[in-house]
């Protein structure tokens, strides 16, 4: 079992786009739920205001109901949208394990438009962060981890 | 099977130390025959081949019989149910952000 599995730690997703369009349109787009539900998903009581709760529906695991609960930590409109984003449950392993995390839309003006920056940040690791993604880079690397995937099933609590 | 029973059924079937130990070994291995497998395992080949009928079951390891020998080799694709939520959000985001795209091309073509 490698240490680096079992080590609790956290990581971010990080995807950067421009976009040719002024970010007032952008920001339309992140926050009005008509044009959020036509990207992303259908958000319901979701408003631009700090501290706002809201959810959207995803697709249920074992005992999770597939509700993801937000709240708006952060609205500088054109600028920044910060909200917690949580969900899952204790009984689920890989999708539907419990989430809880931060996504982040920070929008920045370039001469080509605006630039995006999405972070979705405060994936735990091991919890979050099993087999399937270090398959990628190879697949004994994969069964070197099952060690701690097995453990944390077997474990009734986290390892850390 | 729903993703979730899928993630139980490879789980319970990985949470057999003696079984894991088996299946790491098939995975290392490019193929590998169950004496091959009982040979300094401190296990009984019939105890081997049990594991080996679960790890099958599971979808986790295939079996190729060639005369008297069968050989096992793993199938990596039998991990897929443990598809984590990096992963899924990994995967989430970049779609999003394709669809986020298209409609700002119709709104503000």
């Amino acid at each position: 079992m490698n240490d680096a599995a079992l080590k609790s730690d956290t990581q971010d997703i990080v995807v950067d786009e421009v976009f040719p369009h002024a970010p007032e349109t952008i920001w339309k787009t992140l926050t009005t739920g008509e044009l959020i539900s036509r990207w992303m998903m259908a958000p319901t009581g979701f408003e631009p205001v700090k501290g706002k709760h809201f959810t959207f529906q995803t697709t249920a695991a074992g005992a999770w109901d597939g509700v993801i609960h937000c709240q708006v930590l952060e609205a500088a409109p054109n600028e920044r949208l910060v909200y917690a984003w949580k969900g899952g449950h204790e009984s689920n392993v890989g999708y539907g394990s419990p989430l809880d995390t931060v996504v982040s839309f920070t929008l920045s003006r370039v001469a080509e438009g605006t630039r995006v920056r999405l972070v979705h940040s405060g994936f735990v690791l091991p919890k979050n962060d099993t087999a399937f993604r270090t398959m990628g880079e190879g697949w004994k690397k994969v069964v070197r981890n099952l060690d701690a995937i097995a453990a944390e099933q077997d474990s009734p609590k986290p390892l850390h | 099977m729903t993703q979730a029973a899928a993630i139980n059924a490879v789980m319970r079937t990985l949470s057999d130390p003696t079984r894991r130990a088996v299946f790491e070994r098939v995975a290392i291995s490019d193929e590998i025959t169950v004496v091959e497998l009982t040979r300094g395992s401190g296990v009984t080949q019939g105890a081997i081949s049990q594991h080996l009928k679960s790890l099958k079951h599971a979808g986790l390891v295939a079996e190729r019989p060639e005369g008297r020998n069968v050989y096992y080799r793993a199938q990596p694709e039998g991990l897929a149910p443990l598809v984590d939520w990096m992963s899924h959000y990994g995967v989430f985001w970049r779609d999003r952000f394709a669809n986020l795209r298209t409609l700002l091309k119709e709104i503000d073509p």
